[in-house]
């Protein structure tokens, strides 16, 4: 594989490079001290020691609230996205795997349209990081990714990933050094908590009980979880006989996520809480025993009453005492 | 042609700001005007005859007094879908937040400096008189939500409903969260969403004025509000002002 290294002067050749792929987003901190991916106008805006976005890269693939039909004279139409040429600019490692992740979710056998017409207008740069206390990772795991920059004292060693890298990097043969030596860049990452859990041993955990006893039902984990996709669907009938059907965000910690006619599959708290995290470590079909959790450690941050999945699995697998929470949660999105 | 549905507006013990929700969607005015009829709507200086049957009523307020029981039980009777508007017409509202901390008879005597009359009722929802058969939340409510009920009637049918909190919304929208990174006493973890976390998302925190949402965990948010450090009184002010009936040891 070949490796470049693009001094840290030629960070605006390169974001100038990458323009003709579409509108530059990447990690930047919002008036209201949010880390978020956002328009780059210039390498300044950037942030490029950010620990993670509050909102992770699916927010471009599935948005909050997406409209999918329209009703008009009887007839059902689909509503195609609104999708620009769009470009991700510094994306962690662990949300280049949870776009690979989402691949396989949404254009498997049939392939969602809104999804696929976002997806392959989409550029993905990928940034090295730092872990914090909150991640774990497993860089063995599949990313979806056109070029990766592993970030070092001076600049980034640049390697590409698939064939629009590649042309991306021939195109800016005068940026990138060719770079024999390896700058040292590679801290630690801390390791995920468990491998599979086909027997569902974790679902006895008596640490369960407690955590379904302080859960808000807030949604946060999921909300900001880079793998967690579920939506709701609904229609609303407009006042001139026609109308929208809408998809939005939904998550299994509500209670309408699993009532159906005539019942509910997920009646108490319990089963709630625990359903989200089976799905992260034991998956569905046809995704059933691939682990959806890509370790960014946001739901842990994001929870107000500082659950913390790695709690329930620490203590499954390596037999360790039962953490308590934490006493103060720590936040959302600001940069440490 | 088919018969144009009639719509009942009216107001019981409340602001009117419910039914200005309804005034204030200028741009669909018309085309509602168009497809309903509204026969009886004393906000709006139109008040229907007597025997008037309507297809909906949409009622905002809370019941206090015996003639807003009386106006509630006749548009009961009268109307086929009965809508309860806004967050006291579903929960109490404004008007019955200090239900818990005072005796009605005495805030009388002290408003009005007169005996009260012998049928005062705490100010109270609707559901606790009649049968309710869809609500729209929120003081004031939503346009949207007040339109996709119009539309749905006309397609014969009910809007669908959420039960996400405010949180849900609240973090879609990037906003920094003013109960973890502000320390500040939001009610946003246990109230219904569907207002796009407007307070939070200009850095005000969230009130609750669309009242409970039905996961909500009460006696958590009140434990993780006391570690962080209010006062219990405060809370429970804080939390009665739009919805006095909350059960604070409720974990289900
Ligand atoms: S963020 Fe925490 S409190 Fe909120 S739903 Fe998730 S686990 Fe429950
Ligand atoms: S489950 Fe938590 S740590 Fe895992 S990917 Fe989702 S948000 Fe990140
Ligand atoms: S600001 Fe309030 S509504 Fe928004 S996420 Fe925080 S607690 Fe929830
Ligand atoms: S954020 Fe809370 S107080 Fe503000 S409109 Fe929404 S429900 Fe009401």
């Amino acid at each position: 594989m070949r490796m470049s290294w693009l001094p840290q002067g030629h960070l605006e050749a390169f974001l100038n490079l990458l323009e003709p792929y579409g509108t530059v987003h990447g990690p930047t901190v919002l008036e209201n001290g949010v880390t978020a991916l956002a328009p780059i106008t210039s390498p300044d805006d950037l942030e490029l020691k950010y620990r993670h976005t509050l909102i992770p890269p699916k927010k471009y693939l599935l948005p909050f609230r997406d409209p999918i039909l329209t009703l008009n004279d009887g007839c059902y139409r689909p509503a195609p996205p609104v999708a620009p040429n769009l470009v991700l600019f510094g994306l962690h490692r662990c949300d280049l795997q949870a776009i690979s992740y989402l691949d396989r979710v949404f254009l498997g056998d049939d392939p969602d349209p809104n999804y696929a017409g976002r997806r392959e207008r989409l550029t993905l740069v990928g940034l090295s990081c730092e872990p914090d206390d909150f991640c774990y990772c497993d860089p063995a795991q599949p990313a979806a990714v056109d070029l990766f920059l592993d970030q070092a004292e001076n600049g980034f060693l640049v390697t590409p990933h698939s064939p629009r890298g590649e042309k991306i990097m021939s195109e800016g043969t005068g940026l990138f050094l060719s770079s024999d030596h390896l700058p040292s860049l590679l801290v630690p990452l801390a390791p995920p908590p468990t491998p599979q859990d086909p027997e569902l041993r974790f679902s006895d955990n008596p640490l369960w009980e407690e955590y379904a006893r302080i859960c808000l039902s807030c949604g946060a984990c999921s909300a900001c979880c880079p793998t967690c996709y579920c939506f709701d669907v609904r229609e609303y009938p407009s006042l001139d006989h026609g109308g929208n059907r809408l998809r939005e965000w939904d998550n299994c910690l509500f209670k309408k996520h699993g009532e159906v006619a005539g019942g509910d599959f997920r009646r108490s708290r319990l089963d709630r809480l625990r359903y989200r995290f089976l799905h992260k470590y034991c998956g569905f079909s046809p995704l059933q025993g691939v682990t959806s959790c890509v370790g960014c450690g946001r739901c842990a941050k994001a929870c107000p009453v500082g659950i913390d999945l790695r709690n329930v699995l620490e203590v499954t697998y390596r037999g360790a005492e039962p953490a308590t929470t934490r006493d103060q949660a720590t936040g959302t999105g600001e940069v440490s | 042609m088919k018969r144009k549905p009639k719509l009942a507006i009216a107001g019981l013990t409340a602001c009117s700001g419910c039914q200005l929700t309804f005034l204030n969607c200028e741009r669909e005015i018309p085309t509602i005007l168009d497809r309903f009829q509204v026969s009886f709507f004393p906000l709006g200086e139109s008040s229907g005859g007597d025997d008037e049957r309507f297809d909906a009523a949409l009622i905002e307020g809370a019941v206090s007094t015996a003639q807003d029981l009386a106006t509630l039980f006749a548009l009961r009777r009268a109307s086929r879908l009965l809508i309860a508007f806004g967050t006291c017409a579903l929960f109490g509202g404004v008007a019955a937040m200090n239900n818990q901390l005072c005796d009605r008879a005495e805030l009388f005597r002290s408003v009005y400096g007169r005996e009260p009359e012998k049928d005062l009722i705490p100010p109270a929802p609707f559901t606790n008189f009649v049968a309710v058969d869809f609500s729209i939340t929120g003081c004031p409510p939503e346009k949207t939500d007040l339109v996709a009920l119009l539309g749905s009637l006309l397609a014969g049918t009910l809007p669908p409903t959420t039960c996400y909190p405010v949180c849900m919304e609240c973090r879609s929208r990037e906003n920094s969260c003013l109960l973890l990174d502000r320390d500040e006493l939001c009610l946003g973890p246990i109230i219904q969403g569907g207002c796009n976390a407007r307070c939070p998302a200009t850095g005000i925190v969230c009130e609750g004025c669309r009242g409970p949402v039905s996961q909500a965990n009460v006696a958590q948010e009140m434990e993780l509000l006391l570690e962080r450090g209010f006062d219990r009184e405060d809370i429970r002010r804080r939390m009665s002002r739009f919805t006095p009936g909350w059960n604070y040891e409720q974990r289900d």
